[in-house]
């Protein structure tokens, strides 16, 4: 029964949501409220994610951070250290595997606000700033609370990024998809079974405490 | 004043169409009339900095809202502008009084406390002010909008269609607070609806919309009560619309003679500018249309025509009947004068109409 | 009375069935006259392996459909029914651990190859591996990838090379983990890590090739012996057990040696402990 990993895996999970909503937020309101030529590219862009295999994405993150990705220069000359086998690499790499989880409800919820609400904010003298934290945010709030749940739940269950670029490191980059896959390579079937067990009961608690207080929380993919 | 000269090309939609105005609009109210779809919204729109027109330049007095040569577009933020859409729009987040104080939040808390108090007494809705608009009535809502509209002392108050769903009275105690708050307040009101009781009801101007274009500026009479065109005749409440060919001139009697449905019967409208031989329409409402039951003699009414009732159809304080003279009439008459004349299907009756009840459509 | 109406379509539906059964008869005896072997392989055979099926297939006329992972993945997958016929493990406890729970063939068990362990350092390091495993303690060496000792042998044969060198407690540090040999080579391949404990054979593939290293000496640690097994369900026994032999013809050798793998005495390959 590996406690570590599965605090490991937990505070991956919150760092990961907490950091992708402040990314996804602007992403999502620029997506949602301008028209522009290139959008459609961003737009897939964010959706990758979903449809590349996790070890493709966690390949070419591992690339990315290395000494001759740009992201991977960048780090070293700023911190001396590479950026690949820390937590903050894994990090940034299930950010990128769980944008899409983050963006989509938020566009979601963004788009389906009657627009005349912001237009009668602007009109009223409110700046966009304004009219994103006094309209816009507490209308949308479903809308964010699933986007936190999300890609909670989608980071805790992360494997394929997480093999890649994480190096195996206790405490450090052992999630605990890692610990059962260990588990079972090393034959401990007991042990994998356990951990397993624990981190489905957690999960399954979490989100149903969040599903139950809040029953506007979405399924994946709400409909429109 | 507000000076409005823009043009606007629509792509989206089944036809294209070019919203094309030129238009000024001094203080006091001015009513936008017109179908649904002439651009009335998008005009007001326009104005207020939410769409941008094409060409063109908008400007309050000395200040330049829009001009498009100069690329000069001022956010609907700085155009101290009021606009109460169709569907009010009201915060459904924030209580009534905070929905109202939303617009005050450069001032002083204290002169915040002043306006909203007061806007909400001009339109009477204090008790209501810790309510959420969705406790509220349809009236009580409109009148929450027009406060939180006003209470930010605009330059221009733009009004889409404010009053749609209300019953009468309603109506009427509404636009009596309106007009008491214009009367202090002399601003430019535009105020768009496709309801002719409304446009007499306010009373001081028209602009006509017809597919984009301004087709006439005037009192509400003159515009109203003789349409010009087909799409503002149905809009006014002009029943019958009756394709026509004119048959003969007579310009000493002013008059010219014109035959309905295929010269299934002739009668005289007053004299106009189209030829003999052309096709043109014949706009009358089913209310000046006058019924009776014995051939009338000496009337001052030019077009006497017999017919068959079709149909009596009762519609609350007014009775509609289609008559065949000749073509097909709409004729409204009341309650009593059915009774009073027995009036039903298959009686042989005369239709009296006034040669200045016909006009000329095009 | 036939009625000479329904016979046309009778016709057809059977014309139709006869055409799909001639088609789907045609994609099947491919496999049919062609065998097939499927094969489990530790994940450092995947550059001689291809070679030995090639060679194999050329004088069998039979084909060999290999699958390359983790040894222990593939044990819990053997397990659960996996539908192989070899087993090509990286070490010898993992095709034990077949035996004992009688899923593999207890006489087929057969020593393939040695492995060996060297330290690794990619082209444009500017350190010099030949100086022995006292390199890593360089301060431009900042991770150092190894297998997993948890249940890789490389791994494990790597933690014993350092502590047998008294810097295992220094280097820990550094250490980091690869699911399996060959993803502890991806590591330092791509420059992530600065130097690796790896095997021999997996120099040799095109990306590793340009690399330097320094072969540790075998004493070291306990030897990396890797051994096959025939699985004791599968359909193609006689096959399999034809190529186990073939592992120990002279031309099969010779490609393993030039892979990097060294070989056991020739009479050694059959003894085993068990």
């Amino acid at each position: 029964m590996n406690t570590e990993a599965l605090l490991l895996s937990f505070r991956l999970a919150a760092t990961v949501s907490l950091f992708l909503l402040v990314l996804a937020l602007p992403l999502a309101y620029v997506i949602s409220f301008f028209q522009w030529r290139g959008k459609f590219l961003v737009e897939s862009v964010v959706a990758l994610p979903l449809v590349l295999p996790p070890t493709v994405l966690g390949f070419y993150a591992l690339l990315a951070m290395g000494p001759h990705g740009l992201l991977g220069k960048i780090w070293q000359s700023l911190f001396g250290h590479p950026l690949a086998f820390t937590f903050t690499g894994l990090v940034l790499a299930s950010m990128l595997y769980s944008l899409p989880f983050a963006v989509q409800p938020l566009v979601a919820s963004f788009e389906s606000l009657d627009r005349r609400l912001l237009d009668a904010s602007a009109i009223l003298g409110a700046d966009r700033a304004r009219t994103f934290l006094r309209i816009i945010l507490p209308l949308a709030w479903p809308g964010v609370l699933t986007a936190l749940v999300l890609s909670f739940a989608h980071t805790l269950g992360e494997f394929g990024v997480v093999l890649m670029v994480g190096g195996n490191l206790p405490g450090i980059t052992r999630t605990v998809s890692i610990d059962i896959y260990d588990r079972v390579q090393a034959l401990d079937y007991a042990a994998a079974h356990q951990t397993a067990l624990l981190l489905l009961l957690i999960s399954f608690v979490v989100l149903s405490i969040v599903y139950g207080v809040n029953r506007r929380v979405w399924s994946p993919w709400p409909a429109k | 004043m507000l000076n409005v000269k823009i043009r606007k090309l629509f792509r989206s939609d089944a036809q294209p169409f070019v919203l094309d105005a030129n238009v000024s609009f001094p203080p006091g109210f001015t009513v936008l009339f017109g179908p649904s779809g002439a651009g009335k919204s998008t005009l007001l729109d326009c104005i207020a900095g939410l769409q941008q027109p094409d060409s063109g330049e908008i400007c309050l007095g000395e200040r330049v809202f829009f001009d498009a040569a100069s690329n000069l577009s001022l956010p609907p933020q700085r155009r101290e502008l009021a606009y109460v859409f169709q569907s009010l729009a009201l915060f459904p987040h924030l209580s009534v009084e905070q929905n109202i104080r939303y617009g005050l939040d450069r001032l002083a808390a204290s002169e915040q406390t002043e306006r909203a108090n007061t806007a909400a007494r001009n339109f009477r809705i204090e008790h209501l002010l810790s309510r959420r608009p969705a406790e509220l009535s349809g009236g009580e809502k409109q009148r929450v909008a027009l406060a939180r509209a006003l209470a930010t002392s605009p330059r221009v108050l733009l009004l889409d269609e404010p009053l749609t769903g209300l019953d009468s009275s309603l109506r009427r105690s509404i636009l009596e607070d309106l007009h008491a708050w214009n009367d202090a307040n002399r601003i430019p009101i535009l105020y768009v609806t496709h309801n002719r009781e409304e446009v007499d009801a306010i009373g001081e101007r028209v602009v006509t919309l017809v597919n984009g274009r301004v087709q006439e500026t005037g009192t509400p009479r003159g515009v109203l009560d003789a349409p010009r065109s087909i799409e503002l005749a149905q809009s006014a409440g002009f029943e019958n619309v009756l394709p026509a060919v004119v048959v003969e001139h007579r310009p000493a009697d002013g008059i010219m003679r014109v035959s309905l449905d295929h010269a299934a019967c002739e009668i005289e409208i007053p004299l106009g500018e189209a030829e003999p031989g052309s096709e043109v329409r014949v706009a009358i409402r089913a209310g000046d249309i006058l019924v009776a039951t014995e051939p009338p003699h000496f009337l001052s009414a030019r077009n006497i025509l017999p017919g068959t009732i079709v149909s009596v159809e009762t519609r609350g304080a007014m009775v509609a009947l289609q008559v065949k003279a000749g073509t097909v009439f709409q004729v409204h008459v009341t309650p009593g004068a059915v009774r009073a004349l027995d009036l039903s299907p298959g009686l042989l009756v005369w239709l009296v109409i006034k040669t200045h009840s016909c006009h000329l459509v095009r | 009375m036939r009625n000479p109406n329904r016979t046309p379509s009778r016709l057809c539906s059977g014309r139709l069935l006869r055409r799909a059964l001639f088609l789907l008869s045609f994609f099947l005896s491919s496999r049919v006259h062609a065998q097939t072997i499927r094969i489990a392989a530790a994940s450092d055979l995947q550059f001689a392996l291809p070679d030995l099926a090639a060679q194999y297939e050329k004088q069998s006329g039979v084909k060999l459909a290999i699958t390359y992972g983790s040894s222990g993945n593939f044990v819990a997958q053997i397990q659960n029914g996996a539908p192989f016929d070899l087993f090509f493990s990286a070490d010898v406890s993992y095709p034990h651990q077949l035996i004992v729970a009688q899923l593999a063939d207890v006489s087929s068990l057969q020593i393939y190859a040695v492995g060996h362990l060297v330290l690794w350092l990619p082209p444009d390091s500017p350190l010099d591996p030949s100086a022995g495993l006292k390199t890593l303690l360089n301060p431009r060496i900042q991770k150092i990838a190894i297998a997993n000792p948890d249940h890789a042998p490389y791994g494990r044969a790597a933690i014993a090379v350092l502590r047998e060198a008294g810097l295992y407690d220094q280097l820990k540090p550094k250490l980091v983990f690869g699911e399996n040999i060959a993803q502890a080579a991806q590591f330092v391949q791509t420059g992530n890590a600065q130097a690796g404990l790896l095997a021999h054979s997996l120099t040799f593939s095109p990306a590793m090739k340009s690399g330097k290293f320094w072969t540790i000496p075998v004493d070291n640690y306990p030897s990396v012996e890797q051994a096959a097994v025939l699985i004791t369900a599968s359909p193609n026994k006689e096959a399999a057990i034809s190529f186990l032999a073939f592992l120990k013809t002279p031309a099969a050798r010779a490609i393993l040696e030039r892979y990097g793998f060294f070989l056991p005495p020739p009479a050694e390959a059959t003894k085993h402990k068990l």
